[in-house]
């Protein structure tokens, strides 16, 4: 059982009042420990570039879980907020960037609450990565590269499952073959985790194909009427 | 002889328990869910500010008082659609045209399909649908409070506090509907694809705008694993069909709509009627793993020999 009042008050206290390009993760610690809550044995789905396809499966198939499903991430997600030193303490106009501070309590929030996801991921994890974007589907400026896969923990997770997708349609700037799954895979490995990787796994692919019916890539086998 | 005794004396007490439990709850039905002032409220700030500001500012406190005052202090069998006619003239806002989505028998894939109003907006992705999806509630006579130990079933009484709301929702969804319809019928449904009684029967046909629509598009999906009951043209979908035309729409009516299909088939990928004809060729090549150390070490060897031959050439 969860008191959601006390949480939004850790969430409030987190930022309220304060510098918000000065936003440390000890600030989100309380919020930290009150809204979190254990993740079941290989449930961990971890995405980047891919947060439209990601929970729209895990919105399909209960048998997954992003940040973005578990309470903390769910409080969160496409909310924003920031604190003012001045009165009253919460800037209802406008939030530092990102580029105009890293500190920002946003910023800080997810990179924490990340970090948390992946440490509390057991079993083996799924990450769906974008094989169309051309910066490369494993990237280490992203969360998933800079964060996430670096406090998973081996002695809980024995395997990282890649879901590589391609748009439909879209181009095939990277496979499982490329060069940025090998950076992937030479760090899981120096971490004793195992990594293995398909190219548009086919459930994930049938999502997609929800938004292109008609296109060849989508035809299927039987002609149904 | 004793423990004959003590055992009809402990089945006794465990029997009398049992039914003094089911004279405290009043009603067969889930009581009032837990939270539901601070749930609702927060939803309906929820859809107003992220979800779909385009229905702009709404007092959502009034909305909420609204609402609550159309069920307490009443006897939880006499609420009427109309009770909560204030609630909807305060929740009320356009429905896209196009977007309307009706179904029966599949709500949670119609949530899918709809994307949360991207793609369609069921009832469901209404400001004053949204409020209420998947909550129960009723009051109680001579009490402000809410009952959260038991609320009338349908069958116990049919004017209780959510029946009431979703025929009242149904109507106004219905009646603010326009240009292309969409109707999504479940093909496998026991006792067929168009329910007669049943929300869209009763509640949103009767209240469909006439000059307001340009045509009604029925898709008729059999669950993957389920039988094929109904489809275009049989039974309860012929009843449907002949029901629209006769009442002047321009109707056509599709099975096993592809999109749909796609979405049904997340949970069995590998049944036949989920096959892709791309993806057959693509599983002779398989997946990559470390395990298959052959595969890396083959590429990783054949990309050095290409170093060396490009260092050789430079220089």
């Amino acid at each position: 059982d969860k008191d959601c009042l006390k949480i939004w008050e850790s969430l409030k206290d987190a930022f309220i009042y304060k510098d918000p390009c000065n936003i440390t993760s000890e600030d989100y610690q309380p919020l930290m420990e009150l809204a979190s809550h254990p993740i079941p044995c290989n449930k961990s789905l971890f995405w980047s570039k891919t947060s439209d396809l990601a929970h729209r499966y895990t919105k399909s198939n209960q048998n997954f879980l992003t940040l973005e499903d578990t309470l903390l991430g769910y409080m969160a997600d496409r909310v924003s907020w920031c604190g003012d030193p001045s009165a009253p303490g919460i800037n209802y106009e406008s939030c530092p960037k990102r580029s105009e501070c890293e500190s920002n309590p946003s910023s800080v929030f997810w990179k924490t609450a990340s970090k948390m996801f992946a440490e509390a991921a057991c079993g083996v994890v799924q990450v769906i990565l974008n094989g169309s974007i051309e910066a490369g589907a494993f990237r280490s400026s992203s969360i998933f590269g800079s964060v996430e896969i670096f406090n998973l923990n081996p002695a809980k997770v024995s395997a990282v499952h890649v879901w590589l997708m391609h748009d439909i349609g879209g181009p095939r700037s990277e496979s499982c073959s490329g060069h940025s799954i090998k950076r992937m895979k030479s760090i899981l490995e120096e971490r004793n985790i195992m990594i293995t990787c398909e190219d548009n796994y086919r459930p994930v692919q049938l999502l997609q194909c929800v938004r292109n019916p008609d296109h060849i890539d989508c035809r299927l086998c039987t002609n149904t009427t | 002889m004793k423990n004959l005794f003590l055992s009809l004396l402990l089945v006794s007490v465990l029997f009398m328990t049992s039914s003094l439990e089911v004279q405290g709850r009043k009603w067969k039905g889930e009581g009032t869910t837990p939270n539901l002032e601070s749930i609702v409220i927060g939803r309906c700030y929820d859809y107003i500010r992220i979800l779909n500001p385009a229905v702009g500012e709404k007092n959502c406190s009034e909305i909420w008082e609204a609402f609550k005052n159309a069920f307490v202090n009443k006897d939880p069998c006499s609420i009427l659609p109309k009770d909560y006619e204030l609630f909807i003239n305060l929740s009320l806002h356009t429905i896209p045209p196009n977007k309307s989505l009706f179904w029966e028998n599949n709500q949670l894939l119609v949530n899918s399909f709809a994307a949360r109003g991207r793609r369609y907006m069921s009832v469901g992705d209404t400001l004053f649908g949204f409020f209420a999806d998947f909550l129960n509630w009723c009051g109680q006579p001579n009490s402000t409070g809410l009952d959260y130990e038991s609320c009338p079933t349908t069958e116990e009484c049919e004017n209780n506090a959510v029946e009431s709301f979703w025929r009242m929702a149904s109507s106004t969804y219905a009646q603010h509907s326009s240009g292309e319809i969409h109707v999504l019928l479940n093909g496998s449904a026991v006792g067929g694809a168009y329910p007669e009684p049943g929300f869209f029967a009763d509640y949103e046909i009767p209240n469909l705008q006439k000059d307001k629509i340009s045509q009604i598009v029925i898709w008729v999906v059999d669950d993957i694993k389920g039988p094929d009951i109904d489809s275009c043209g049989t039974h309860t979908v012929e009843r449907l069909e002949n029901r629209l035309k006769a009442l002047g729409y321009d109707i056509t009516c599709t099975d096993n709509y592809k999109s749909v299909m796609f979405l049904l088939c997340l949970d069995y990928p590998d049944d036949s009627k989920c096959t892709l004809s791309s993806s057959a060729a693509a599983a002779q090549r398989g997946p990559m793993s470390s395990e298959r150390g052959g595969s890396w070490n083959k590429l990783t060897f054949l990309s050095f020999v290409g170093f060396l031959f490009r260092f050789a050439l430079v220089y």
